[in-house]
């Protein structure tokens, strides 16, 4: 049941991945069409699924 | 952190929270239709287009379009032609029932072919389910005072997301990024989901929320723009009769394009008493040419009698910040795909802000657990968790 504890990079590692992926889809489409919003599409697309996947995994033991 | 900011920042976090919860939940649920809202009105009101004609065809002159709106209505007053965002060659001719046009007030529409000046619609605005949805998201049909209260809750909520960042280490210490804990308490499986949902979608949030604050002191910033541009612009005409006549409104626009060369027209603004308008000046939106520059518009002044520009200035910052962030809350600015992400993430921001709730609730009727001192900061007391 012990576990470590995170230092301040762990904890905040992925959000701060994904919140730039999302600052990054915000901002592209704006700067343009076509292949800005593709990149804007994709960017924060990918916050979205990790999103899903860890919401939808399965009961797992604590510490696991 | 130390154990009193952790208690300090719970604090701060379940208070606005709880304060704005409710309104931001309304604020979710009623912006989800609004995200759609173009598809939604294309499918219930189809609008007529323009006929099919050779792509060199000529542009018919404007005074065409208005003298027949004119004609058609001559007990209305004409206040605004603009430029339709979504149909080619089509010209929209606004009157109004009054010549002050208070806001609320839906002028008539009248659409135009530009090439032709045949008139292919008349629309009363009498608006229907999305723009009473679209009204009650702004300001709850309570005008200005509703929009500044939302404005305040907006405010909160953005407290309470900083907060909340402040809050995720404390409760992640021990926990794996994305951990949902399913066995035992279900209010355990809601916290891991609050904090799972919250952390991801994050910069969304703030950027949602912090443009939607902006929108809501639009009314504002422009009556703080017309207090400082206005008195100059009028000044010369003071105590003068009212205009028997304007100038020719082709005149005018020959006028506004050769000030602001490379913009696309986007609306006229006729000489008018309303508050948008001056009762000695045509006004020309103008908007830029590039995806960003179409965000920003620039008005041309032009003298009503001679059709002589008067001015051409841009907006100031804070107008041209407010038009900027328009997008950013709306999500109309990368077509299907990108309103349909606004709105799964608005979903999440629903599940955020009814688990916040839950977990609040819950707390209130079970009792704490006992924490160990050692263990960390007593976030506990906020959750009745330990992390």
């Amino acid at each position: 049941m012990k576990r470590e504890r995170h230092t301040m990079d762990e904890i905040f590692r992925w959000p701060l991945l994904l919140g730039g992926l999302i600052l990054v889809g915000l901002a592209s489409a704006l700067f343009g069409d076509d292949g800005w919003d593709a990149l804007s599409w994709a960017a924060l697309a990918i916050p979205l699924a990790v999103l899903g996947w860890k919401a939808s995994r399965q009961p797992h033991l604590p510490g696991s | 952190m130390t154990a009193q900011s952790v208690k300090w920042w719970s604090l701060v976090h379940k208070w606005t929270s709880l304060v704005c919860t409710l309104f931001l939940l309304m604020l979710c649920i009623t912006g989800l239709p609004l995200i759609f809202h173009d598809e939604i009105d294309e499918l219930f009101k189809s609008e007529a287009s323009a006929r099919e004609l050779p792509a060199d065809t000529p542009q018919a002159p404007l005074s065409r379009l208005v003298d027949a709106a004119k004609a058609r209505y001559p007990q209305r007053y004409l206040q605004v032609l603009g430029w339709d965002d979504d149909r080619a060659n089509v010209v929209n001719v606004f009157l109004s029932a009054t010549p002050e046009a208070p806001p609320g007030q839906r002028f008539l529409k009248l659409s135009f072919d530009s090439r032709t000046a045949e008139l292919i619609g008349e629309d009363t605005q009498q608006g229907g389910l999305m723009s009473a949805i679209r009204i009650f998201h702004r300001d709850m049909f309570l005008g200005l005072p509703g929009e500044l209260f939302l404005g305040v809750m907006g405010l909160l909520f953005v407290i309470a997301i900083v907060s909340g960042i402040m809050l995720y280490a404390p409760f992640m210490r021990r926990l794996n990024f994305g951990t949902v804990r399913r066995i035992g308490a279900s209010r355990v499986k809601w916290l891991d989901l609050h904090n799972l949902i919250g952390g991801v979608t994050l910069i969304w949030l703030l950027a949602v929320g912090v443009t939607g604050v902006i929108n809501t002191i639009s009314l504002p910033l422009f009556s703080a723009w017309r207090a400082e541009v206005m008195p100059e612009l009028i000044a010369p005409h003071l105590g003068k009769p009212p205009l028997a006549k304007w100038a020719d409104v082709d005149d005018v626009m020959a006028a506004a394009r050769r000030a602001l060369d490379g913009n696309t027209p986007a609306s006229i603004i006729f000489p008018t008493v309303a508050r948008f308008g001056t009762p000695r000046h045509f006004i020309v939106w103008t908007k830029g040419t590039t995806p960003i520059t179409s965000r920003l518009f620039t008005p041309a002044m032009l003298d009503a009698e001679t059709g002589q520009l008067v001015t051409a200035r841009g907006l100031p910052w804070y107008l041209r910040a407010l038009q900027v962030s328009r997008p950013l809350h709306f999500g109309d600015y990368g077509s299907l795909p990108l309103k349909i992400i606004w709105a799964l993430f608005d979903l999440a921001a629903i599940v955020v802000l009814a688990s916040g709730v839950y977990l609040w609730l819950g707390k209130r009727k079970s009792p704490r657990v006992p924490t160990r001192a050692q263990d960390g900061p007593p976030v506990v007391a906020t959750s009745g968790i330990r992390p």
